[in-house]
């Protein structure tokens, strides 16, 4: 319902924030350093004229958003990627989806059931572990669950690759992976499955276990203790008590009739764990070197690249609102107080 | 009721609620029987263990709460035994969280007992459906659980019956033969089909001619037949098959037939537009109507003992007494005991068979209702009865005092703080139950020769 | 039961059952008394650094001589990192900042949502969801992200990255107020005030805030720990171009490249965030605890 103006807002808020350090600093990257004097007055003057930024400023907030709306989000200059920005995201985002969509899914499978567990073991020692567990998650900052996973799992018991997304080895002489771009999805392990290279297929997935795992277990804490608390307050509710007084096995009580209402605490809370998630998605990145919108973004923010810091932006804010309003719907599919009422 | 045997017997229950704020002893020294087929009311002030009574019989008590002593027989079943011997056991340390796995195993014990011979009915029909399953699968839920073969003989006999069978069988019932029509049933293989057509031919809400266009449209409706061996399966051992494809099909086919015998009980308690009812969601229905589903989960499998617990308190007076009317006619038609617990006298005169007052966690005057009504023995039992309002004026006497802190309760008898006929011993010993004649039992000093007699 | 004048107008057998219920709370307890060696460690490194005999409380002292990290020995309980820093004075150095820095945004960051979110619900109408609007919009930019955004503007250093982090979190503290308030405000003691001719004002600033603003508050001492992580994530992926800044996740970086050798650069300073973000969490359960009336009586 609030998609459109939410939308509206967040051009106009990332228009505001990238002209809020003046003209110059917009024009800055195109200026030719090697000019000086009036020669790069006059520069800076057919830049100002070419950007709009003469014109009054709700004026150039329309320019921009022409542009914007016929996919030009300017260029963008990093060490993994130069050239149009709409390009970079061709080529990063489908990476990060892959990513984040993996993480998400490992989060939903082990996080739900451990935080009905935790929930139906109220203080027993399995809850206790459990709650250790998650409370330690929470208090993690990803970078360091990403580094210590990486000293468990790649330095110790050499598991799994450190970082990157495939052994350069099995790359040399492909035809389709160029640059360390690969082609035509730009996800490395779909093209080698599209491709038929198994080998490859099966090491990319490799080098993607630990940044999804880093992820979903990040977004997995909030999860768990929200569904927690929340499920002990449903186990006490009159209805789970007529359920058991029906003579309903245990597990049907706490799956069945539990479960389902103690589940909309973590769907309303689920926008939470989607920004979380998206903000870790920017470090597990930048920590694995995996070539997604993160880490084109923390590029751009070290080469104080003006465009990939825009371009970055209003995607990120496109996929969570475009991923609440999807699971908005969905969620009030599940409750048929919303749905109907 | 002459001499029966009971559904359920509680002898000397002792029960506290472990909280931060102290024990909380909740029931004192219950004894109390409930006769197969009668309808038992409880009363008494709100927290004087009267719900917690319920909840006990029916092995749903919270973690905190422990069973000191005493034992409750459903059925033969002591349903309090693992409770109190963990009590025992605990030596004082008592512990919610290893109470709970005791409560637990309790629960995987009476899986058999709750639903197929004792069932409950809760205080507000707003909070125990649940919000998000259609009320037809929560009727149905416990037949599927316990009464598989029912509903796969039902399905059957349906697939399997004519419309000769049909018209054979609206003959006998026209002529009121119910027994030829059973012979008949039987003959033909079709049992199942009994409980349909009785669950139309019985409705009041249906003209004649409706009910028997309905019964004949009952034939002939053939089933998958991937799914009979499955359903005979169902029907013969009272289980889902267990290969796995198979069992969800053969489930799926039970949930609908489930929904669509939930229908037919709900058109038997004069529940309008059945069909459409059971496919909603508790929050579309009102209070009464969720009462009634209530009432029918609790009915459907067709259980030994009913425990109401307030079953009309939340609702508006007009929808209480169509509810009452209800558990008349459900009590006339089935052979269930009811336990009927409630605050209100006036209407527990109207439904009982026998009446039990309790008073801080014990029973204190139990009998047949016109004696324990007409001529009340307990002093608690007489001035809570002068403190009933009736249409006729008279003069309304509160109870002086309060109901006792049950954290630390006097000693003696609970009630001789408030008691104006108190005496020493009152102070010191509890008074044991004394029979009055005809089942008429009362728990007072006045009556157990403890001081002159009266 | 209303409980007017919030937390200080508690009966005092309220007020002891209170803190019979948070010292019921073992966890919250340890967290508490973490929460107050940290809060210690700042104090006396801002005031007293001589205290600890820190020469340089306010950076890191590298030691070029011998950059390679070392375990842990008696000399270096907490062993170095990379160039030489020892890593236990550096970790003492580092709780001062990050927690100040916490405060520094969470305090204005809180006061802002707060006032916003109040507006919010006083105003009612069309305000309160242009203002919902508006939190909504802020919010649907991954607050990682956003402070990138705004560091790229402002220049990247740690004034900007206050201010970067105070706009990414005033509007949970709006909307978390705003809900809590109307909670209250649906309360029957309102009603009674109501009814029984109080003036919006009064009824909005005598009986509703004082009883809608405990959680809020307990809201602020938990985020105190999700911001000192955020901010170290945001130093980590290079946020700050600075050198012998001693903050913890600026510390992580050190190592990072000895991750093979030297295990413990990375995760001591780790350590120090997880049980400081822990034992914030667990307080403010202890404190939720407290305050929330149906928790109090529950065994």
């Amino acid at each position: 319902m609030y998609y459109i103006p939410t939308l509206i807002g967040l051009t106009v808020m990332v228009f505001a924030i990238l002209h809020a350090g003046g003209p110059y600093k917009l024009i800055a990257p195109y200026i030719n350093p090697r000019l000086s004097g009036p020669a790069r007055q006059e520069q800076i003057q057919m830049l100002i004229q070419k950007f709009h930024l003469n014109q009054p400023i709700y004026v150039q907030y329309f320019y921009w958003l022409w542009a914007l709306l016929h996919g030009n989000l300017g260029y963008t200059t990093t060490p993994i990627f130069s050239g149009p920005a709409t390009e970079a995201l061709a080529i990063f985002f489908p990476n990060t989806a892959v990513l984040a969509i993996f993480a998400g899914v490992l989060m939903w499978i082990i996080g739900i059931p451990l935080g009905t567990w935790s929930a139906v073991r109220k203080d027993k020692p399995d809850d206790v572990a459990i709650r250790v567990f998650s409370y330690t998650l929470y208090g993690m900052p990803i970078y360091l669950l990403a580094v210590v996973l990486i000293i468990i799992f790649a330095v110790y018991l050499k598991l799994l690759p450190i970082s990157g997304v495939v052994n350069p080895e099995l790359t040399v002489g492909l035809s389709w992976y160029v640059n360390g771009i690969s082609y035509p999805t730009h996800v490395l392990i779909i093209d080698a499955i599209i491709h038929g290279d198994w080998k490859l297929a099966l090491n990319a997935f490799e080098h993607l276990i630990l940044p999804a795992f880093t992820l979903a277990l990040a977004a997995m804490a909030g999860v768990i203790n929200i569904l927690r608390a929340s499920m002990i307050e449903v186990l006490d509710q009159d209805y789970v008590r007529f359920a058991r007084s029906k003579g309903l096995p245990e597990g049907v009580v706490t799956k069945k009739h539990a479960r389902p209402t103690a589940m909309f605490p973590v769907y309303t809370n689920f926008a939470y764990t989607v920004a979380g998630m998206l903000s870790g998605v920017v470090v597990v990145e930048s920590v694995f070197d995996y070539p997604g919108i993160g880490y084109w973004l923390t590029q751009s923010m070290l080469g104080n690249d003006m465009g990939g810091i825009m371009a970055g932006t209003l995607i990120f804010g496109l996929i969570f609102v475009t991923t609440s309003l999807a699971l908005d719907i969905l969620f009030a599919i599940k409750d048929p107080r919303i749905r109907l009422g | 009721m002459s001499k029966e045997e009971s559904i359920v017997k509680i002898r000397d229950l002792r029960l506290s609620y472990y909280t931060r704020r102290g024990v909380y002893h909740a029931l004192n020294g219950v004894d109390l029987d409930i006769m197969r087929g009668e309808v038992l009311g409880v009363a008494g002030e709100s927290g004087c263990g009267k719900s917690t009574l319920g909840l006990t019989i029916m092995g749903l008590l919270p973690r905190n709460a422990a069973i000191e002593n005493g034992e409750v027989m459903v059925d033969g079943f002591d349903v309090v035994r693992p409770l109190r011997e963990y009590f025992r056991r605990s030596k004082g340390k008592f512990k919610p969280t290893k109470n709970d796995d005791v409560l637990k195993k309790l629960h995987k014990a009476m899986m058999n007992i709750r639903g197929v011979k004792v069932s409950m009915v809760f205080q507000e029909p707003m909070t125990t459906l649940n919000p998000v399953m259609p009320v037809g699968y929560q009727i149905a839920e416990v037949l599927l659980q316990h009464n598989v073969s029912l509903l796969a003989k039902r399905r059957l006999a349906r697939a399997k019956a004519t419309r000769e069978d049909m018209k054979a069988i609206l003959g006998y019932l026209r002529g009121n033969d119910m027994a030829s029509m059973m012979d008949y049933i039987k003959s033909r293989r079709l049992e199942g089909i009994e409980d349909q057509v009785m669950a139309y031919w019985r409705r009041r809400d249906l003209h004649d001619l409706v009910k028997e266009i309905r019964i004949l449209s009952l034939c002939c409706d053939a089933v998958n037949p991937m799914l009979r061996p499955g359903l005979s399966y169902a029907a013969r051992t009272n289980r889902l098959p267990s290969a796995p494809v198979l069992r969800q099909l053969v489930r799926h086919e039970l949930v609908k037939e489930g929904y669509r015998k939930a229908a037919e009980y709900l058109g038997l308690l004069g529940m309008p537009e059945p069909e459409k009812v059971v496919k909603m969601y508790p929050h579309e229905l009102s209070g009464g109507m969720r009462q009634r589903v209530v009432i029918a989960t609790a009915m459907i499998n067709n259980p030994e003992l009913v425990i109401l617990d307030e079953p009309t308190s939340a609702l508006d007076v007009t929808i209480q007494a169509q509810i009452l009317d209800l558990l008349k006619d459900l009590k006339q038609e089935t052979k269930a005991a009811y336990m009927f617990i409630s605050h209100d006298l006036s209407l527990l005169y109207q439904v009982s068979d026998r009446i039990a007052i309790m008073y801080a966690g014990k029973v204190v005057e139990v009998g047949p209702k016109d004696s324990v009504f007409k001529e009340p023995k307990h002093p608690y039992t007489q001035m809570l009865l002068e403190a009933v309002p009736t249409l006729e004026p008279h003069e309304l006497k509160g109870i002086r005092g309060e109901v006792p802190d049950l954290r630390n309760p006097p000693k003696g008898c609970m009630f001789h703080p408030r008691c104006p006929f108190a005496m020493p011993i009152c102070r010191e010993k509890e008074p044991p139950t004394v029979d009055v004649g005809s089942g008429h039992k009362v728990a007072c000093w006045l009556y157990a020769g403890g001081g002159e007699k009266k | 039961m209303a409980r007017r004048g919030g937390l200080g107008g508690f009966w005092n057998e309220e007020r002891k059952l209170s803190l019979q219920v948070f010292l019921s709370n073992k966890p919250a307890v340890v967290g508490l008394v973490i929460v107050l060696i940290y809060i210690a460690d700042a104090l006396i490194v801002q005031f007293a650094p001589w205290l600890l005999g820190l020469k340089n409380p306010y950076a890191l002292t590298p030691n070029y001589i011998n950059p390679i990290p070392q375990p842990p020995s008696w000399k270096y309980p907490l062993g170095t990192t990379y160039p030489g820093v020892n890593l236990l004075t550096a970790i003492i150095k580092a709780i001062r900042v990050d927690l100040g820095l916490s405060v520094a945004v969470v305090l204005p960051g809180a006061g802002l949502g707060i006032v916003i979110g109040i507006i919010a619900t006083y105003i009612g109408g069309w305000v309160d969801d242009l203002l919902m609007r508006i939190t909504d919009i802020f919010f649907s930019v991954p607050y990682l992200v956003l402070a990138i955004a705004v560091g790229y503007v402002l220049g990247r250093d740690i004034t900007s990255m206050i201010i970067a982090l105070i706009i990414v979190w005033w509007p949970l503290y709006a909307r978390y107020t705003r809900s809590v308030t109307l909670q209250v405000r649906e309360l029957t003691f309102i009603e009674a005030a109501r009814a029984a001719g109080a003036s919006n004002a009064k009824i909005m600033f005598r009986h509703i805030l004082p009883n809608a603003l405990p959680p809020v508050l307990v809201q602020m001492s938990m985020d105190l720990g999700t911001v000192m992580l955020v901010i170290s994530a945001l130093a980590f992926i290079g946020f700050l171009p600075v050198s012998n800044f001693p903050e913890l996740g600026y510390l992580t970086t050190l190592g990072l490249n000895y991750i093979n050798t030297a295990p413990w650069t990375i995760l001591f300073p780790g350590i120090v965030i997880v049980i400081f973000a822990v034992s914030v969490y667990l307080l403010g359960m202890g404190l939720m605890d407290v305050i929330n009336p149906r928790r109090r009586s529950s065994l």
